[in-house]
């Protein structure tokens, strides 16, 4: 199922676009230690803030860092970032929404009001403000965001599961007998999976742009550690002149967030059957 | 206003005794007209002019001061306006000696407990009512008064008795001979008491209305905007040459520098980055800017928390000394801006002890040192370990560029002795507030700034440890104490210089803190702006701004710009 929804998406430029940024970043990131020209974290006094050279194809930073290098191993952090943080956030998604749409009732009740509440504050302010009480750091970071995000995949599988609960096989499942349980694993989830996923992709998108968000502002990794957003950080002072420092960095966060974006977009233009595409 | 002593967080901007006008508040509006300035424009600015009066200058701050009311602000932000507004009793000259300010003259009795202070005839407020010495009176009275909650109250309290024998005299006497005392006088301005008499310092509407006596006057105060000031005819020093003092709020520096740039302000503290590398490497800067540059009384350290374990072991923090080459950290962060210290007073001052010499840097040594004191590595993972925990802190520091990467050169180099150093950065009050004032560390990197009296005594003094007070890393050194405790009662300068530079040896030996580098201030300051002394003399490039001026022709375009088009 999922196999042939990847397939039609791809079939739209833009989603295999997407695609193949993903693909790529993946694998820049994943080969980080391989492919990077330096130790991302050796300083050399001597050579701060060298424009891009054969040297150095990206400059170096404030301390003489090699900014290539450090985009690479960054590249790992946001990636790893955005995948558990939405790993954790649609973990928590599909329970509250599976419990929910399923047993509805007060408890479904209960469930969506937390959700508009939850909903009601501006995301980006809620994670500053939780972050401001511990301690900076990736796994914090990750936490917060996952534990903050999960609302919309909440209500997305709340809906699938009140909508399919009423479709005759899932009624024939109950007619014969079936537990709770096997319901929801076996029946409601599995045929919710798909826009889940979706939703999912697209999270990605914004977990990425929020670390990076978080790690600019210094509450997110932590020096010496390399992340887009704190390299974005060391730039901003000298954007006039040692321009690479900020515009690597946000190229990069730019287009793997477009990635995830056009990819998400194209497998919900898939998903969807009033879609152009899908006819 | 004399500081005994605060913290920095920021360069130390020396020049910020006063400030001034926004006529162009539209930035984009105005972005363009300074970078095309032309060549003939450029000229003008090389040429000399005849000191004349008028014009206005345009200054920024990072932060917009709680109030102007100085003795209980205590921040720069507020002292940099508050002192083109109020006066104080003495001042220095360019070279730091003291004169009168407000007064025509002092006398130090014999036994030297007693000052009287001679008030200049026909002093007034800028409101037109006159400046008496029960003014004065009144505002030692406010310092010292304990609701009044000054940080430099410690200062005043030790005038046991404050007399106003006329109008025009004022006199002091101590229980016992006070070293620092001229100096304090030279930091406490004069408040009104006709305004004041009666009030709640901390919440009256005076602070944001202040009435002074000095060269200029408070105009308005757009929150979050600009402060401006113009002169202030009835001022009792004569007039200054500048009209309007305009003081941008402008809270982040990347921002206030473009706006250097774009000639939207006139003067700025500059990093080292700005300061050596990118001003120089651009022409158009270069031409319209005046770069200064000046040893500040400040210095930037590595503290560590003397209350906690293993900091407490003197054998440890010489390690740490030893492990950390200061040299590089001059070089590479501040690009050679910065002096080695092993004293915290200014170089080549008479306080700073010639015959010390900083730790050099010897990661063997270190090693040795941290082998005598139980540190070992047995699990062969890199990092030593006693009794079973291995050695790891954080280095605190507050969000400054220049802190920030002295901590990861720091973190580098005790690494490869064989302790493991993590580094945060965290927004200046809550580091304040929220680690310092607690206690709550183990190593911070941090500034003192100093005054001109070699007295350290709320910084090192075992008495000083209340929360909130300075000596936070919980120093306490019986010998320490008692060289402190003379130096401020001993009059003759050579013996307090004996006294310093010994208090200075045994503390360097004691090693509670690692001097990293003693900075310069840095700052850029528009060339339409003349009668600046460079280089600059003893006293900073500030000390004379009444006699700046800006000459008519290199002044900005008419007041009228600041409405321009939305696009």
């Amino acid at each position: 199922m999922n196999k042939s929804l990847l397939e039609k998406a791809l079939q739209n430029p833009l989603s295999k676009a997407g695609f193949v940024i993903i693909v790529l970043v993946f694998l820049l990131a994943m080969l980080a230690p391989i492919i990077a020209p330096y130790d991302p974290n050796d300083i050399n006094v001597k050579a701060i803030l060298l424009s891009p050279s054969w040297q150095h194809w990206m400059g170096t930073d404030g301390l003489g860092r090699d900014v290539l290098s450090r985009m690479l191993y960054g590249g790992r952090i946001s990636l790893l970032v955005g995948l558990v943080a939405v790993g954790i956030s649609t973990a928590i998604g599909i329970l509250l929404g599976a419990i929910a749409g399923y047993y509805r009732g007060w408890v479904d009740t209960l469930i969506m009001r937390l959700v508009d509440v939850m909903l009601s504050i501006p995301s980006f302010f809620l994670i500053l403000a939780v972050i401001a009480f511990l301690t900076p750091s990736i796994i914090n970071v990750m936490i917060v965001i996952g534990l903050t995000s999960w609302m919309g995949v909440t209500r997305l599988v709340r809906a699938e599961f009140l909508s399919l609960s009423g479709r005759e096989f899932v009624l024939a499942s109950r007619t014969l007998g079936a537990k709770d349980a096997r319901l929801i694993f076996t029946h409601l989830l599995p045929n919710s999976l798909t826009p889940i996923i979706v939703s999912s992709v697209l999270g990605v998108a914004g977990a990425v742009l929020m670390e990076s968000g978080l790690s600019f502002l210094g509450l997110g990794v932590q020096a010496p550690q390399a992340s887009w957003g704190n390299i974005l950080t060391d730039g901003k002072d000298y954007i006039q002149f040692a321009w690479w420092l900020s515009l690597f960095p946000g190229l990069a966060i730019l287009i793997t967030v477009l990635g995830y974006n056009l990819l998400g977009e194209g497998l919900r233009d898939a998903l969807d059957p009033r879609s152009e595409n899908n006819r | 206003m004399k500081i005994l002593a605060f913290l920095t967080n920021q360069f130390l901007k020396r020049n910020a005794k006063f400030s001034f006008i926004a006529t162009c508040l539209a930035l984009s509006a105005c972005g363009d007209s300074s970078q095309n300035l032309s060549q003939q424009a450029l000229n003008n600015l090389n040429k000399s002019y005849p000191s004349q009066s008028g014009g206005t200058l345009l200054d920024a701050t990072i932060g917009e001061p709680s109030g102007l009311i100085y003795m209980v602000a205590g921040e720069s932000a507020a002292g940099a306006i508050s002192s083109n507004i109020f006066n104080k009793l003495l001042k220095y000259d360019k070279n730091l000696d003291l004169e009168g300010e407000l007064v025509e003259g002092w006398q130090v009795s014999s036994d030297q407990k007693t000052i009287t202070f001679k008030l200049k005839p026909n002093l007034k407020w800028s409101d037109g009512k006159p400046l008496t010495s029960a003014d004065v009176l009144w505002t030692w009275q406010a310092v010292t008064d304990e609701k009044t909650r000054s940080p430099y109250a410690s200062d005043f309290q030790l005038v046991k008795k404050a007399e106003t024998p006329d109008a025009l005299t004022f006199s002091v006497t101590y229980d016992q001979a006070y070293a620092p005392a001229l100096d304090s006088w030279a930091g406490l301005q004069i408040l009104p008491k006709h305004l004041l008499q009666g009030q709640d310092l901390h919440t009256t509407a005076f602070a944001r209305k202040p009435v002074g006596s000095n060269y200029y006057k408070l105009d308005s105060w757009t929150n979050g905007e600009n402060i401006k000031l113009s002169r202030n005819p009835s001022s009792v020093l004569g007039q200054a040459k500048i009209d309007n003092l305009v003081t941008r709020i402008i809270p982040d520096s990347s921002a206030q520098f473009l706006e250097l740039m774009a000639d939207n302000i006139d003067s700025m503290g500059l990093d080292p980055i700005k300061y050596a590398r990118i001003i120089p490497a651009r022409p158009e800067l270069k031409q319209k800017l005046a770069l200064y540059k000046e040893l500040g009384n400040s210095y930037t350290y590595m503290g560590f928390n003397l209350k906690r374990k293993p900091y407490d072991d003197v054998r440890v923090r010489k390690a740490i000394n030893y492990a950390i080459d200061k040299q590089e950290i001059i070089d590479g962060v501040y690009l050679g801006l910065g002096i080695d210290i092993a004293s915290p007073y200014k170089p080549g001052t008479r306080w700073s002890n010639p015959d010390l010499k900083p730790y050099p840097y010897d990661p063997q040594k270190a090693k040795v040192l941290l082998k005598e004191a139980g540190f070992v590595d047995s699990d062969g993972d890199g990092v030593l370990e006693r009794d079973g925990k291995p050695f790891s802190f954080e280095i605190l520091t507050n969000q400054n560029k220049e802190r920030e990467k002295s901590a990861v050169l720091i973190q580098r180099r005790l690494k490869n002795v064989g302790i493991q150093a993590n580094v945060r950065a965290i927004e200046w009050a809550s580091f304040i507030s929220r680690f310092i004032k607690t206690g709550d560390f183990d190593v911070v990197i941090l500034g003192w700034g100093l005054g001109l009296d070699p007295d350290q005594f709320n910084i090192w003094h075992s008495s000083q440890q209340a929360p909130g007070q300075f000596n936070f890393i919980g120093y306490n050194n019986p010998s320490i104490d008692m060289l402190l405790e003379q130096g401020r009662t001993e009059l003759n300068p050579d013996k307090r210089q004996k006294i310093y530079h010994e208090f200075a040896r045994v503390l360097l030996e004691d090693s509670p803190i690692v001097y990293l580098s003693a900075g310069y201030g840095l700052s850029a300051i528009h060339k339409r702006v003349k009668g600046i002394d460079n280089p600059a003399p003893p006293a900073g490039v500030g000390w004379n701004t009444y006699d700046w001026y800006i000459p008519e022709p290199l002044r900005r375009a008419v007041p009228g710009r600041t409405e321009i088009s939305t696009n």
